[in-house]
């Protein structure tokens, strides 16, 4: 009889209307964003596979995704259906059992990747393409609906960001900031497609900020939003981490602070108006784009309860921020291998070490240009009070050149580093306290030189992280200690989702070509 | 300065030799590809092209069959028209002596019996054929144009760049197995709900069935009591019968125009001579 129940509840929730209600609920059972739920801590409630039985996670299913290759996609999961992608194309799978329901391959595809995910709002899902149309699909059928421009693919613009979707705005941003194109993001209406506002990442002549720009250097200035950012509805803020400024290397032709690059914003939702930003990195000549995501926590800070947004950066230093006002309210050193700043003043502006940036003959500097942490996702469990993120101890030679700006989307980076000769480079699965920043733990990575993918956590007192090198691991979010693995023979290059259905716990990622689904092993 | 000078002649003639070649234009049929010519074209085939080609351009002895579902080097109305009055140097293709006007109307036919119907001039009332579409037809409850209309059959904003219009009147008129994805079928639950849709994928142990209301289940096998299929489509296939001939010939011009996304003729070899 219970059989029966569950069957009929699953069958008659399928079409459920995906809305504001479904968007705003803590991360359980279905999986509806890029980062899971606005707050973007990546963190789920799920904890069916925990510590104890973490060791009989098996894959679930495989599902094949032809012509793939080192997908960035984070699948999403909505009323019993994953959603996947990869530039161009879409593929919807019954999430229990990985069998396609519909694909969709657009024409003509521009090929650029990559594309790291879809949105879901009403009965429509949604993604960007290279050439920087929205495209919303029917959710049950992939029939297209429409198709919304919103940049230029002849100024040498793409989208590879999953859209964030609030309140019927989706959300959308563009790349590529190493090739002098200016940073935009956009707000679509998700029922019309019509673009409904736009915030230029960089100011132009009149507005404030754009006096940190010495002469015309802000009309070809990078800045691009090329991440899904986080939002918080009681302050109806978006908040939006924004890329490297162009040139990317030769800073003295931009000199200056050069906003709003290497900051986060926190726009309004309504307008698109900017409330408040935090520039992490004033000036930056080492192409350490701020894109990190931030993660949205409420707690008690200094005794009383204080809405957080916790940033580790690509430069090196872990920031704690007031999202309310932007406030700077803690920041500490990461980075074991850090020589470009000695330390952050009271306002956490970093204290530069003179002479610490790219030169005509190369700068040893630390951390190299990949950052101490890039683009892939961190978590933060609030059972440990600890953010998990992945981090890089490397330096490089970085030098500089002139190079003169083309239109059209070419590179403008007036070169770039090579590893340091003399150091090692590792990578790292690092917990540190969110308060403090105080070091927890570490889990070294096999692939020292690349990222990999990122980092889920649950109630289930795990943390799962994804190794360039294909090992799929979860971790004792305590200790650190890895408690399962699985070789997954692929690159990754994905962050790691959990979704339950029928009261089965699964977790997936995407693997290199492949999208494989784990759940504790069933007898039956 | 002299050196520089001489330097700056070449790019610049270089340049314009580029551009020049940039702009030239493939001559296109002054004939147009109305049905006429095709059809004038098509009588004129079949006395000239079919001792090697095969009549109606289907099969051939001595040359390729022209209408066949095959990869062709010659695909632009330029590059046809060239091998028809001057031939195919090395190959059995002669010059064909005719008149240029003739062989326009060939090029009109061997173009059609390769295209889609989009790319003809189908003749008819647009305007009612969307509005049997929407209404006598019964099209819209099923299909989708544009995001609007029916989830159950395939959707139509392209129709016209991936059918022929033969296939687009047999699709109204001749009876065909069902397609993947729009399989019929009528599956009962363990607890006795019988749902009927089509099956938008199916194996051995699950099967995804979109119900007759544009709802998705998703079932595992073990849950279903009994999966039925259908061995005929959800598709009506009489209209030719319950349209009058005039709005029969409209509704196939309206669809005939459906064409959102265009493959790129281009990347499909448009203008190339061999690949």
């Amino acid at each position: 009889m219970k059989t029966f129940a569950i069957i009929i509840c699953f069958a008659s929730t399928l079409l459920a209307q995906i809305g504001d209600k479904q968007l705003r609920q803590p991360l359980s059972d279905n999986w509806y964003q890029y980062n899971g739920s606005y707050d973007s801590r990546r963190h789920s409630e799920l904890k069916q596979v925990h510590t104890g039985n973490v060791e009989s996670l098996v894959p679930s299913w495989i599902f094949h995704v032809p012509n793939a290759v080192h997908m960035q996609s984070v699948p999403i999961v909505a009323n019993g259906v994953m959603y996947v992608s990869q530039e161009n194309e879409i593929y919807a799978l019954d999430a229990r059992t990985g069998r396609q329901i519909w694909d969709y391959h657009r024409i003509p595809a521009i090929q650029r990747a990559p594309n790291r995910g879809v949105a879901i709002w009403g009965d429509k899902v949604y993604f960007t393409t290279p050439d920087d149309y929205l495209v919303a699909l029917n959710a049950v059928t992939g029939n297209v609906i429409w198709e919304s421009k919103f940049a230029e693919l002849s100024e040498g613009y793409c989208s590879p960001a999953a859209p964030l979707i609030v309140k019927g705005k989706v959300i959308v941003g563009v790349a590529f900031g190493d090739r002098g194109l200016n940073g935009i993001l956009s707000a679509l209406d998700a029922t019309t497609g019509e673009i409904l506002w736009s915030f230029h990442a960089i100011p132009k002549p009149g507005e404030p900020g754009n006096e940190t720009w010495s002469g015309d250097s802000w009309k070809a200035a990078g800045g691009d939003t090329w991440l899904t950012g986080s939002y918080d509805p009681e302050l109806n803020l978006l908040y939006w981490p924004i890329g490297n400024p162009s040139p990317d290397f030769n800073g003295d032709v931009r000199k200056g602070d050069n906003l709003y690059t290497e900051s986060v914003v926190a726009l309004d939702l309504d307008t698109g108006k900017m409330k408040w930003y935090f520039q992490f990195t004033p000036h930056d000549t080492m192409d350490w784009d701020a894109v990190q995501i931030p993660m949205l926590i409420d707690a008690a800070y200094d005794g009383k309860p204080r809405k957080l947004l916790a940033h580790a950066d690509r430069n090196g230093f872990y920031y704690l921020l007031d999202r309310e006002t932007g406030k700077f309210l803690h920041g500490s050193q990461f980075a074991r291998k850090l020589n470009w700043a000695s330390g952050l003043t009271p306002e956490g502006k970093p204290i530069r070490v003179p002479d610490m940036e790219p030169s005509l003959k190369g700068t040893k500097i630390c951390p190299n240009s990949y950052g101490a942490t890039n683009w892939i996702s961190p978590t933060y469990d609030p059972g440990t009070g600890y953010v998990y993120f992945v981090a890089l101890e490397g330096c490089g030679v970085a030098s500089k050149n002139t190079e003169t700006f083309r239109p059209g989307g070419f590179q403008y980076r007036a070169t770039g580093d090579i590893p340091a000769p003399d150091e090692t480079s590792r990578m790292f699965v690092r917990a540190i306290d969110m308060r403090t920043g105080e070091f927890k733990w570490e889990q070294e990575r096999a692939a020292a030189h690349n990222f990999g993918g990122g980092l889920l956590s649950t109630a289930g007192g795990l943390v799962f992280s994804a190794d360039y090198e294909g090992q799929f691991t979860a971790m004792d979010a305590k200790t650190g200690k890895i408690l399962w693995h699985f070789n997954t023979g692929q690159r990754l290059n994905a962050g790691p989702i959990t979704y339950s259905l029928n009261g089965k716990q699964y977790v997936a990622l995407s693997a290199g070509a492949d999208l494989i689904s784990f759940a504790l092993f069933d007898k039956k | 300065m002299g050196r520089d000078r001489s330097i700056l002649l070449v790019f610049w003639v270089l340049g314009l030799c580029l551009a020049s070649a940039a702009q030239v234009v493939k001559p296109k049929n002054p004939l147009g590809n109305g049905l006429e010519v095709v059809a004038e074209g098509h009588t004129l085939y079949n006395k000239t092209c079919t001792a090697c080609h095969g009549r109606d351009g289907t099969q051939g002895d001595r040359a390729p069959a022209l209408g066949a579902a095959r990869r062709y080097f010659r695909l632009s109305e330029a590059a046809i028209f060239d091998a028809i009055k001057n031939g195919i140097p090395g190959t059995a293709m002669p010059a064909s002596g005719l008149q240029d006007t003739e062989i326009w109307r060939i090029v009109a036919y061997i173009r059609n019996i390769r295209s889609t119907a989009s790319d003809n001039d189908v003749p008819g009332d647009i305007q009612n054929g969307t509005r049997i579409y929407q209404g006598k037809g019964g099209c819209a409850s099923c299909h989708m144009i544009r995001g609007q209309g029916g989830l159950i059959g395939p959707d139509l904003s392209s129709v016209g760049a991936q059918l022929t219009l033969d296939q687009i009147k047999a699709s109204l008129t001749q009876s065909a197995p069902p397609q993947a994805g729009f399989v019929p079928v009528r599956v009962t639950t363990l607890k006795g709900e019988v749902i009927k849709g089509v099956a938008k994928n199916e194996d051995a142990f699950s099967i995804a069935v979109l119900d007759m209301q544009g709802k998705l289940h998703l079932f595992t096998k073990e849950e279903l009591r009994n999966v039925a299929h259908e061995p005929e489509s959800l598709m009506p296939r009489n209209l030719d019968k319950t349209l009058t001939p005039a709005e029969f010939q409209d509704l196939i011009a309206m669809l005939s125009r459906q064409a959102r996304t265009k493959v790129r003729r281009e990347q499909q070899g448009e203008n190339e001579v061999g690949r």
